[in-house]
Parts: C-alpha cells; structure tokens; sequence
C-alpha cells in the first residue's frame, strides 16, 4: 500500500511499490535514451502503467503534474506562435548583419547576441527556429562556410537561455518546484551568463574569427538587404510587442503579488490572441484559433505532464528521498561539495541525455535534502548550480538539447551536415570551460 | 474503361542520367509542369518537375524545410537567379526528382483514374505495377481531348 496524503493505491499482485515504481522509470530512462519512440509516447505510457500498477492513484498522479511548468510551456509558445508571424525576429537578426557593415566576424557576434537575448526572452529553439534561416541565407551570400555561425549560435542560444526563468525548461522546471521568481534568475545566474558568454567568444574568434572574410561587393549584397520589409504585418507586430513586454514586465513584478508565471504566461497568450482575433470575422477565428493552438508543441507538453507523473511515482516510493542522504554521505553534508557535485554532474550528464528528465529527477532529490542542510532556504546554492550546469551542459554535445538538434537539421537540409563527432570535439571542452566559470561563480558567490 | 483510354503512351521523358540542364531545355520547350524519368530499362524512377528548377534558383534558405517564410527584404536580381541556375546545370536530375509522386495502373478504372486525377491536381504517371515498366501519363490535357472527342 503507497500513500499520497489522503490517497491510497494499491500495488498490481501486491508487488513491492518501490522496486515496481524504480523499475518503471529506469526503464522510461532507457527507452528515452534508445531514442526508437519518440519520447513524448514513452512517458506517457509509463505514467499510465504507474497508474495501473497501483504505484499512483489517478490523483495522485495529477497532483504529480507541475501545471505552473505546463502552463508557463504553453503560454509562451503561444505567445512566440503568434509574434513570429510578425516577421520581427529576421528583422533583428537582417538589422545586427547591417550595423557591423556585413563583416563576417561583427555578424557572427551580433547574431550571437541577438541569440542569447531572444532565447533569455523567449525559449532557445524558437530562437534558432528563427534566427538560423537567416543566418544561412547571409552565409550564402557571403560565400561563408555556415558552421562557425551555427557553432556560435547553439552555444549563445544555451547559454542565453540559461540567464531567465523561461530561457530553458529546466530553469522553468526549477523555478516552479522552488518558487523562484524571474528576478531571482536573472540576478543570480545573469552574471554568470554575461561572463561565459564573453568568454566563449574568444576561443571562437582564434579558431574562425579571426580569418573570416568576404569580398565587399558581397558584403553590399547584405547590405542591400531591406530590413523593414521582413516586417510582414506591422500591427500584428506592434500588438506582439507590447503583450510581449506586459508579460516579462508581468514576471518581473507578478511574484511579490502573488501571481504565479503560469498565470502570467497563459494570460498573456489569451491577450495575444484576443488582439490577433478581434478585428476578424467570428467565422475566421476558429480556423485562427485552430492554427495558433497548432502551433503549441504538444510533443514537449505531454512529454513534461507523462515525466512528471513518472518521477512523482518515484518520489512517492521514498526512493529520491533515500538517495538523497546517500548523497549526503557521499559529500559529507557539505554544502560546497554538494553543490559543485551537481553542478558537475548535471553538466556532464545534460550533455550526454536529455536534460529534461534529469532536472525532473534531480528537483525531487535535492528537495530531499533540506533536512540535513538545516531547512530548504539554505538549498539556493544547489538550485543556482543545477540550473547551471543542466542548462550550460546542453552545449557539451549535438543531443546536449533540443535547440542543437533543430541546428543540426537546419545545416543538413543546407548541405553543411555538423557531424557529431566533430562537434563533441570543439563543443564538450567549450562546454567545460563554462562550467569552471560556473564553479567559480557559485562558490564566490553562493558558498 | 481504363486509364489506357485516356493515356498518353508516349510523352517526353527523361532517363535518371540526364543533367539539370537537359531536363530544364525539355521542360520549357513541352510547356508541361513535370516530365516521368525511367532508368535505362525504361523502369519509372520518379519525376522531375519545373519546381525543381525553381528550386534551384532561389537561395536554400527560402526554399529549406522550416526556411525563411517571407522574403521580401532580399534585393536579387533574374542576372543572380540565372547565376545560381549556371551552377547546377551540370547536376544530375535526380537532386531534385520526386520519387513518392502517386501513380496508376494502366488498368485503373476510368473514374478512378479522373478521380485521382482531380485529388492529385497533377499527371499521373502509368506504370506497370509488377514490373514497374513506364507505359506513359495521364494528363488533364489528354483526359480533355478524350472526353471532347466522346460521341455522345
């Protein structure tokens, strides 16, 4: 018998709820990593069968669900699905190429810049979603080889992300199970950002920066580019922008007021959307409608709602709780080793799996440590670094996160295919290089 | 009544070797928006269609899955668009040729054969299905000249 506060399940043959709700999500675990069914589809199942093994009730398993995580997800998306047809995005990144006069290097850092801005403001793979198309068309017109740029990019989209609280799900993740607010995030990790992303521009400018070069009648091609007109509809673009500051203005100030980012998120999507429908005939906007919420990544959504429900399974079992004092031992219960162990841990690991999962695990057990580390307001320095190293660890491989992949699969359909090995080669040390930074950071600044 | 009533069993086709170039100069001098290509045993393999060409003058990014939706910011010129046409003239056809074009039976009844036509709003190459020998295309041209031709 597994108790959830006033819920009770019961256990298929009466099998032990612990090894039944482990063996479930290791096997989520692996099935994930084989990559043979899409991810979305694995966890869900296996949130059905923690369900109908007993190991969770059906309440439960929807008390599992973070819907501050879910709402937050689709708001955004929402928001971004709408705002992108307003051509905005090409218009920044066609602007950055011009201001540097189309010299290769001065495009590669404002489309760097442009990059981590956007995906702090929004999330990292719209923002590549966005942003590499363009990035590809310049590099063609300036005879360029694409790859340095696509580096450059998937680096400054992770690491940009890394700065907010809806810059990269595990900072959404995190933030939620924590009740942090998108101020706490960009105070405390939009230093360290700042930094690494500065860093990260040096070793990139000695191995291409440095002899990238084009001819100037190809630089005036670029130049002849007419950034206002990748602005297709101006008012969309206006209505966009303006709900786009209420909501982040809504995030910034929405915490002391109670309000949770989920409430701000979907509130400013129903805004959006309420702007973006009400000059059409009631006839049309179901057809909108239709084609906004279609542009939700649902994939993503029952992806994070199955996972939840898994790991809340696991929890429920006393399992993560265990392993945290395991940990404990391990560190000594002390706090700079514990912290710079996740840090570590979750860089290297976040490179090698999918974040997602491992953030959704590690939330649990680092919860479970509050005890031992004398109440959950002294666990900050764990949170800053697991947020951390599962974002910047995205950046160690092609499959480190989803923005690498969605790059990867641009440059192939380009005909410059980034192949795995030689990525992980120039990536994974780059990678490191930000997580010593991060040591740093956190052990002056949170230890 | 089958699609051999309505087929044109000898259009213009292009074999799997041809280049861009040849596929190009046959498309604009039949008028027809996609040519069937065979392999040297007159085999279907796919079509070529004037797409492809289209393609292969605008700049990838436009024309990419997941590329850039709108392009009106971009200052070419036909000088650029023949530019990039030049540099794939020498390409062979099957960069761009499609291979997963529906086709047909030469024994689809007629109906069925006019109602794939109208759903698939393009010719339909006719093949024969065991030994996947071209036997020609059905056309909204020939399928016209059938029908007005019809005594009633």
């Amino acid at each position: 018998m597994v108790e959830h506060g006033a819920i009770e399940a019961q256990t298929l043959f009466g099998l032990d709820p612990t090894w039944l709700a482990a063996t479930l999500f290791l096997c989520t675990y692996g099935l994930i990593l084989l990559e043979r069914v899409n991810r979305a589809i694995i966890a869900l199942f296996a949130a059905g069968l923690m369900i109908l093994s007993g190991v969770l009730t059906q309440q439960a398993a929807i008390q599992g669900i973070d819907f501050n995580t879910i709402g937050l997800l689709t708001g955004m998306m929402i928001i971004v699905a709408i705002t992108r047809k307003s051509g905005v995005f090409q218009y920044m990144a066609i602007w950055s190429a011009k201001k540097v006069n189309a010299d290769p290097w001065g495009i590669l850092v404002m489309l760097i810049l442009v990059t981590a801005v956007f995906s702090a403001l929004l999330d990292n793979v719209t923002t590549v979603l966005l942003i590499v198309p363009v990035t590809l068309l310049i590099t063609d017109e300036l005879k360029l080889n694409p790859y340095p740029f696509l580096f450059s990019e998937i680096f400054a989209s992770n690491i940009g992300g890394t700065a907010t609280l809806i810059g990269d799900p595990p900072n959404i993740m995190i933030g939620s199970a924590v009740g942090l607010s998108f101020n706490d995030f960009v105070i405390n990790l939009g230093p360290a950002v700042v930094v690494i992303l500065a860093i990260t521009l040096i070793p990139i400018y000695f191995i291409w920066g440095r002899t990238l070069d084009a001819p100037q009648e190809l630089r005036d091609r670029v130049m002849a580019y007419e950034e206002k007109e990748a602005i297709t509809d101006k008012v969309l673009l206006i209505k966009s922008l303006s709900v786009l500051t209420l909501v982040i203005l809504g995030f910034v100030l929405g915490h002391d007021l109670g309000h949770q980012p989920a409430t701000i998120a979907m509130f400013g999507a129903a805004l959006l959307m309420l702007l973006d429908n009400l000059p059409r005939a009631f006839t049309d906007q179901a057809e909108v409608c239709h084609r906004t919420y279609g542009n939700v990544e649902w994939t993503t959504i029952f992806f994070f709602i199955g996972l939840f429900i898994v790991v809340y399974g696991l929890e429920s079992t006393g399992i993560l709780d265990t392993l945290a004092h395991e940990v404990l031992m391990l560190t000594g219960g002390d706090m700079a080793i514990t912290a710079l162990s996740i840090l570590w841990v979750s860089a290297i690991a976040s490179a090698l799996v999918d974040n997602i999962p491992f953030v959704a695990t590690m939330i649990p057990l680092i919860k479970g440590m509050a005890g031992a580390m004398g109440g959950a307001e002294n666990l900050m320095p764990l949170w800053w670094s697991l947020a951390l190293g599962s974002c910047l660890g995205g950046n160690g491989s092609l499959v480190g996160a989803s923005a690498n992949l969605i790059v990867a699969g641009f440059a192939e359909r380009a005909g410059h295919q980034i192949h795995f090995l030689k990525f992980l080669l120039m990536a994974f040390p780059l990678m490191l290089v930000s997580i010593v930074i991060s040591t740093f950071y956190v052990y002056f600044r949170f230890l | 009544m089958t699609a051999r009533l309505v087929m044109n069993a000898n259009p213009a086709v292009l074999r799997d070797t041809d280049k861009i170039s040849l596929a190009a100069e046959q498309i604009m001098q039949h008028r027809c928006r996609r040519l069937p290509v065979v392999d040297k045993d007159g085999k279907y393999v796919g079509v070529f269609g004037i797409n492809c060409l289209l393609r292969l003058v605008l700049p990838r990014a436009l024309v990419m899955e997941g590329g850039l939706d709108n392009a009106a910011f971009l200052k070419q010129d036909l000088k650029d668009l023949h530019q990039r046409f030049i540099r794939h003239m020498e390409d062979p056809i099957t960069i761009c040729m499609k291979e997963d074009v529906r086709v047909i039976s030469p024994d689809t009844p007629l109906i069925e054969t006019l109602r794939i036509l109208y759903n698939h709003k393009g010719s339909l190459p006719v093949v024969e299905p065991k030994s996947g020998k071209f036997c020609g295309v059905v056309t909204y041209w020939d399928v016209g000249a059938a029908i007005l031709a019809a005594e009633v």
